[in-house]
């Protein structure tokens, strides 16, 4: 009996130790597969995929909506603050009287959105290149990515002046000194440029593309923005000869009513060179709030009221420019689809380009944001013969006679920038474009604005930007 | 077979012993003081080193000789001897072992005697917790054990947040790991508190490192009832109780609002300063208004809770049973919001042989509840008196006019909406124990543990557009959108899954009287999987959510914002403790585990975590024989602890809404994917180090017992948040680059008397002092992450170095200026008052806590008080900083504000703007509450009763408080950089009268 209970002891050890060490021999027990997508979802089949991530980044509230709208317009005599008097909107107020520091929030957002698209362009740029796949799709999506990536880093040095420039994707170790240093203005239009000659090349026609691709970037956006980026630089042959290759590619023309162009119906049509590609219905991917902010407030209202036009606006138009209306919506004014904006809104005028008419609850705002249509084109084609010589009246009275005005009797290059900042008022443009026309002080001060030669010419780079660079990056003169 | 074989080896032994010789016969009974049987308790008669044990009834019989002397020992009772007489019969009555000397702690993996023990636990009784209605087990630790924070929350159905020895993490999962009977799990939601044996409470590196990579934020050990071998005992326990909220914010009336509000609307239009505004071109809300709405009553109601639950249990000698089922039906204060839930559970011990036995442990819960939106307590705080609920045409109330808050009675009502949450979940654990050798054991332990969660929410979409604003129509509803989504229905599952496989051995032997060994060494492993499954559907008919039924609605887009997650992660580790004592006097003790975690890196998988302890039990040195000491311990520990629910370290694409982009005239969605961070590439868990020092003393006859401990816990390498610069275009990622500190002392105190034999009583005291700070950061891209957003644009919480985590980060208010209009203090003193000029002025987490509990029991009466004291820490009060304009405001406010007759320096003008963060809305948040007050009678059987016992009691919880907050409660619960400490859209401290019923046949 004894043995029996020691042969039952010994059988029971061998087996609980046997299993013991089985089990210990298995640490490969926790491999398993990923839980989520991560870096190795990034094969060539994606490719596309890595490009609309950069479109999908001009949906963002840092780099379309409040602080952008702030800077472009807000800051310049074209706009307001808008709202009531106790929402300062963070520092819209201290956007409309120019008392800019380098703690405001706008100014944080704009750097922020765009280095964000330029990463996103880089990581696309980076990774396509490397894919082997179709050489004709990778080039069209590294066209698209590059163009992007140059529109984001025209639009930092119209707003600061030189940045830093960053073409790679970058890892932490990479971050020094030299990185973080601000480029000249010089040599970032040269990167600019150098993007925009390969987009050219690599991209098609608006008209090559599938109806199901309408929205992506075009020879002729490319070809739009090589022309503004000369124009900033005053390479007038260039702006001639980019936007003429615009003209005569016969792909645009005017849209025939002018107000028109803003409408949900005329998204993406015969005008439109370039336009953010926005969807508010669920799932919504439109442009964050961009309706919002500038719709009217109050009583009956759909928005916050901010970026409203003018009284200085308001009176620039001639009383037959068909223009204003189109530009501005009046509290009492019954728009075009029966809304009525409330006479006792608190303010007397919005900015009716950012209007959209369905969806106005949404915080996904459905509107298509214009960037670059073929109106701004003939004008640049305009003001670039106004200076070097050439017929500027066929471009201008274009613009003109759509407008419902008659045909130009003055084609000096000041009546040119006065039609610009009418036709295109709160597209994003008249601050920088007053800048560029080197009378921001001139017009501004006139105004009653206090610009600053020296300084205001670009905003300051945001102050914790600064502190984080540890002297690297140097802030902007006079801020 | 082998088993069967075995049970027969033994009969035949336990037959062998006891008709050997033939001498007196030596019979009785061995009972308890309260005269219940003791089955297999022992009968000794050391010097002829025979024996057995009382059988089923307690019932014994053994040959001895007069002269000899028999011992009876039962485990837990002081052993009796007598000498045998002539007397053929002897009736003993075991008295529990009072000095708790031999008393046996459930720690991980194993017991450990309490007198040797080297670690820091605390621990509540199970029978604490069936005394006096226990909604949840979390909130019956508050005030009872030193060093165990818990946050309660009467929401119902809510569980308290506990934080162990301060908090250690800010990226990290703070909650502590909770084992259940050796389920290591999420929370103790699912548990029955009367199913509850007892909770231990493990806050030391020594009793932690078992636990490896999940010990850093201590660990809650529950331990679920057993039956006993003996008479069948049935209880049936109830109770049933209102609540109500504590504390009342008085709020304006209509008069008050109206005059307050137009006095904002003035000074507004006068700043303005646009020389054509006067009194007639201001808004002025009209003096003469016909309702006045108190909104809280309008939202509230009585809270009603009822409780039954009724156990079994018992056991022959070789099974032993219980079984208990338990149902709890809440109603809460807020309108529509309701819990119920059913417990199940059965645990069953099987003695298979001697040697073998096997146990399982299976519960069962079913919940469901509506779950309510909180924020409605910041609506009815917020919204104007003026509003009616329904006007006179009878449609709901409307200040689109005035300001934005919506009419709280319509989220209140189920008029626009329906939800409803269901959960079920199982725990069990099968454990196997086979003794192999007189000293060695060896334990298979599989566990499993699933939930089911179904959410169901039903919006009707267009009702609530038109209820909310008398100028909404149904055309403008969505815009005019070609398809507007009328109704909509959301169906959720998730489902999680784990399982456990423990294997280990267990190893106690004593050498030479002098030294003993107890050791445990084991493999364990571990699965997790969750699933996620999401179906919405629009234009659902009204009448059909009712059953929630996702088949009817709108044929196009139906799986609208469908989703699904699967996740898996994986454990295996092996544990391994030792302990050694040198004659219960010198105490050492070394415990590791080794924990693989599929959650990080390929190569980085595996952390090695240990503890050496060590302690001194004086009182059993000789020089101290004669001191009044009874037992006197001194202990020290350190160790090293892993916080392995941190984020992870994988480079996730960002897809969806994240990356997608409308192209085409028909705006059809593309998918978009980039990479929008960069990672850590050495990211991993965050190790805690702790150090320990204790001193555990009982003196003056064991009435007076007490511990005393200081700790210093560092998490050295703590997950915190960089931030690049700007240009490099990534998110904010996480990456080790801190160290966070927990430094603290605790004491808790005993003392336990019997006056007479009708009058015994005790006092239980206990207070912890806890200083936290981020204590070093070593990287310049550290990101001082800001929190604590209210929802109007304002944050009020920083993390950095040297401060608390959850630090309160806001503009000094220094007086009230000459227009009524707060000050704030240009802290640099460069002339303008902005963001550069905020400081810190503490953190959410409180200084020092603790509780002072009495118990007394008189005759048949029971008498007991619990009390809980909070210190230190600050309380944003978030409703009254979250204005926009023209909300109500609180009568003190309004009493105390600036006017124009009659200056203050507390309290500023009427306004109607959005007020920065500031210590305005600050306040202490110290308090003292009376957690509960009962008062209990026991009706005694006799030999005729049906019923062994009958007690009747009734409960008073959270009768008083005194806080120093002028909001509903002072207790906050949240994340560090959440609402932690702010009470906005926060649920109040209930106070609840209950009677109850404790019965036992």
């Amino acid at each position: 009996m004894k043995t029996e209970i020691n042969f039952f002891k010994t059988y029971a050890l061998v087996t609980l130790l046997a299993f013991v060490l089985v089990q210990s021999c298995s640490e490969d027990f926790i491999d398993v597969d990923a839980n989520q997508e991560t870096e190795d979802a990034l094969t060539p089949d994606r490719a596309p995929e890595l490009v609309n991530a950069v479109y999908n980044s001009l949906l963002k509230w840092e780099m379309s909506s409040f602080g952008w709208t702030g800077l472009t317009s807000i800051a310049s005599d074209d706009a307001d603050k808008g709202s009531i008097p106790s929402d300062t909107g963070a520092d819209k107020n201290l956007l409309d009287g120019l008392q800019i520091t380098p703690t405001i929030i706008s100014v944080s957002e704009v750097w922020q959105g765009h280095y964000n698209g330029i990463q996103r362009a880089n990581q696309a740029i980076s990774r396509i290149s490397e894919f082997d796949m179709d050489v004709a799709l990778q080039t069209r999506l590294l066209g698209e990515a590059r163009f992007l990536r140059a529109l984001f880093y025209f639009r930092l040095v119209q707003s600061f002046g030189g940045v830093p420039l960053i073409s790679n994707i970058t890892s932490v170790d990479d971050i020094n000194s030299g990185i973080l240093a601000k480029k000249s203005k010089e040599e970032c239009f040269a990167f600019i440029e150098q993007d925009l000659l390969f987009a050219i090349d690599a991209l098609p026609l608006k008209s090559e593309y599938p109806a199901s691709e309408l929205g992506r970037a075009t020879k002729g956006a490319a070809q739009t923005l090589m022309a503004k980026v000369s124009m900033y630089q005053s390479k007038w042959p260039e702006v001639v000869a980019y936007t003429d290759a615009v003209i005569l590619s016969l792909e645009y023309d005017l849209t025939p009513n002018y107000e028109d162009i803003w409408k949900e119906t005329s998204e993406n049509n015969i005008e439109s060179i370039f336009e953010i590609q926005a969807r508010g219905n669920e799932p919504a991917a439109g442009v964050d709030k961009y309706s919002t902010i500038q719709g009217a407030r109050g009583e009956g209202g759909w928005g916050w009221g901010f970026n409203t036009p003018s009284q200085d606006l308001n009176d620039a138009y001639t009383a037959n420019d068909l223009r204003r209306e189109a530009t501005i919506m009046y509290a009492g004014e019954t728009l075009f689809d029966g809304r009525v904006i409330n006479i006792n809104a608190p303010n007397p005028r919005y900015n009716q380009k950012a209007y959209s008419s369905i969806l106005t609850e949404s915080e996904q705002t459905g509107k298509n944001v214009r960037l670059f249509r073929f109106a701004e084109v003939l004008l640049m084609n305009a003001e670039a013969k106004s200076i070097i010589g050439g017929d500027v009246a066929t471009p201008l009275n274009k613009v003109r006679l759509r407008a419902g005005l008659t045909a130009a009797t003055d084609l000096s290059t000041l009546a040119i920038w006065e039609e610009r900042r009418l036709e295109l008022a709160f597209e994003h443009d008249r601050y920088f474009d007053l800048v560029r026309q080197g009378r921001a002080s001139m017009v501004l001060n006139s105004k009653g604005i206090p610009f600053m030669e020296g300084k205001h010419e670009v905003f300051p780079i945001p102050q914790e930007q600064i502190d984080i660079s540890a002297g690297a990056l140097v802030q902007n003169p006079n801020y | 077979m082998k088993s069967k074989i075995k049970i027969l080896v033994l009969l035949l032994l336990v037959l062998s012993v006891s008709f050997g010789y033939t001498q007196n016969i030596i019979t009785g009974t061995i009972v308890d003081q309260n005269n219940v049987p003791l089955p297999g308790a022992n009968v000794i008669i050391k010097a002829k080193q025979k024996g057995t044990q009382t059988d089923f009834d307690g019932n014994f019989s053994i040959e001895a000789s007069n002269g000899d002397i028999i011992t009876f020992s039962y485990l837990g009772f002081i052993e009796q001897n007598i000498t045998v007489a002539s007397n053929k019969s002897y009736n003993i009555i075991l008295k529990e072992d009072v000095s708790a000397l031999d008393e046996v702690l459930i720690v991980g993996y194993g017991t450990q005697k309490k007198a040797i023990l080297t670690s820091s636990v605390a621990q509540i009784k199970g029978e604490e917790l069936s005394k006096e209605p226990v909604l949840n087990a979390t909130q019956a630790l508050q005030g009872k054990a030193s060093g165990v924070q818990v946050v309660a929350s009467d929401a119902p159905g809510q569980a308290s947040t506990v934080i162990i020895r301060g908090l250690g993490t800010v990226q990290g999962g703070r909650d502590p790991l909770y084992v259940v009977d050796g389920i290591l799990t999420d929370n103790i939601n699912n548990i029955n508190s009367s199913d509850i044996e007892s909770i231990n409470v493990l806050k030391d590196a020594a009793s932690l490192a078992i636990y490896g990579n999940r010990g850093a934020n201590g660990v809650i050990i529950v331990t679920t009832k057993k039956g006993k071998a003996g008479k069948m005992i049935i209880n049936f326990d109830t109770y049933t109780g209102v609540r109500d909220i504590l504390t009342r914010v008085e709020l304006a009336n209509a008069s008050q609002y109206v005059t307050y509000s137009n006095e904002a609307a003035r000074r507004d239009y006068l700043t303005d300063n646009n020389p054509t505004n006067d009194d007639s071109t201001i808004g002025f809300i009209p003096t003469n208004q016909p309702y006045d709405t108190n909104w809280l009553d309008v939202i509230t109601q009585t809270g009603l809770v009822s409780n039954y639950n009724m156990s079994v249990s018992g056991g022959s000698e070789r099974i032993k049973a219980f079984f208990s089922a338990g149902f709890n039906r809440e109603r809460g204060v807020l309108l529509n919001d309701e819990f119920n839930r059913l417990t199940l559970r059965s645990n069953v011990d099987y003695e298979i042989s001697k040697k073998l036995n096997f146990s399982h442990n299976v519960g069962v819960q079913l919940a469901s509840g509506t779950p309510q939106n909180y924020g409605l307590f910041t609506a009815a705080y917020k919204q104007a008196p003026i509003i009616p609920v329904r006007d006179e045409n009878d449609a709901y109330g409307s200040s689109v006019n005035i300001n934005n808050v919506a009419n709280p009675a319509i989220d209140a009502s189920n008029d626009f909406k329906r939800d409803k949450n269901k959960f079920f979940k199982i725990q069990s654990a099968f454990k196997l124990d086979y003794e192999i050798l007189q000293d060695l054991t060896f334990t298979s332990r599989f566990s499993i543990e699933t939930e089911y969660g179904r959410f169901y929410a039903f919006r009707n979409r267009l009702g609530n557009f038109l209820a909310q604003n008398p100028f909404n129509t149904e055309s403008s509803f969505e815009g005019d959108s070609e398809n507007p989504a009328n109704t909509r229905l959301t169906v959720t599952h998730t489902n999680t899954y784990r399982w456990f496989l423990d294997n280990y051995f267990t190893y106690k032997k004593t050498y030479n009287d002098a030294h003993t060994f107890n050791a445990t060494l084991g493999i364990t492993a571990e699965e997790n999987r969750g699933e996620f499954l999401s179906a919405t559907r629009n234009n659902v008919p009204l009448d059909s959510n009712l059953n929630f039924n996702l088949s009817t609605g709108d044929e196009d887009e139906t799986q609208l914002n469908s989703g699904a997650l699967g996740v898996v992660d994986r454990l295996y580790s092996y544990i391994a403790r030792i302990n050694y004592d040198y004659k219960d006097k010198y105490l050492f003790g070394a415990s590791f585990r080794r924990d693989g975690s599929s959650k990080f890196k390929k190569g980085q998988q595996f952390g090695n975590f240990f503890a050496l302890s060590t302690g001194w039990v004086l009182t059993e040195e000789t020089f101290m024989e004669n001191s009044v000491f009874d037992i006197l311990k001194l202990r020290a520990s350190y160790g090293e602890l892993g916080n392995q629910n941190v984020p992870l370290n994988v480079l996730a694409a960002t897809t969806g809404s994240g990356g997608f982009y409308a192209f085409g005239q028909n705006q059809n969605l593309q998918q978009g994917i980039t990479i929008t961070s960069t990672i850590e590439e050495d990211l991993t868990w965050e190790t805690t180090e702790e150090f320990n020092v204790g001193l555990e003393f009982t003196l003056l006859d064991y009435r007076l017992s007490g511990e005393i401990d200081a700790y210093r816990r560092l998490n050295r390498n703590a997950t915190l948040q960089l931030e690049l610069p700007d240009i490099i275009g990534f998110d904010p990622f996480n990456s080790h680059v801190g160290e966070i500190e927990n430094k603290g002392i605790e004491l808790a105190l005993n003392w336990k008397d019997n006056i007479n034999d009708h009058l015994k009583y005790n006092i239980g005291f206990n207070v912890s002092y806890n200083k936290n700070e981020i204590a070093k950061v070593t990287n310049p891209f550290f990101n001082e992450q800001i929190g604590g957003f209210i929802n109007n644009g304002q944050y009020t919480k920083k993390i950095a170095v040297g401060q608390p985590l959850g630090s309160f980060y806001l503009y000094d208010v220094e007086g009230i200026d000459d227009n009524g209009d707060l000050v704030y203090k240009d802290l640099n003193e460069d002339g303008v008052v902005d963001e550069s000029d905020r400081a810190f002025f503490g953190s959410y987490l409180p200084k020092v806590y603790g509780g002072i509990n009495l118990g007394v029991q008189y005759r048949k009466f029971d008498f007991s008080v619990d009390t809980f004291a909070n210190f230190g820490n600050k309380v944003y009060n978030g409703k009254k900083a979250q204005r926009f304009g023209n909300e109500n405001i609180e009568l003190v406010e309004f009493n105390s504000r600036y006017t124009t007759g009659r200056p203050s320096n507390t309290t500023p003008r009427a306004f109607n703007d959005v007020p920065l963060s500031s210590t305005y809305y600050l306040e202490d948040g110290d308090f003292f509450r009376v957690n509960n007050i009962t008062v209990g009678y026991t009706i005694p059987s006799t030999e005729k009763s049906f019923f062994n016992s009958i007690r009747v009691y009734a409960t008073a919880k959270n009768p008083f408080i005194f806080q120093k907050f002028t909001g509903f409660t002072p207790e906050l619960p949240g994340a560090p950089l959440g609402n932690a400490g702010i009470e906005l859209d926060a649920y109040p401290t209930l106070k609840s009268f209950y009677v109850g019923l404790n019965t036992s046949f």
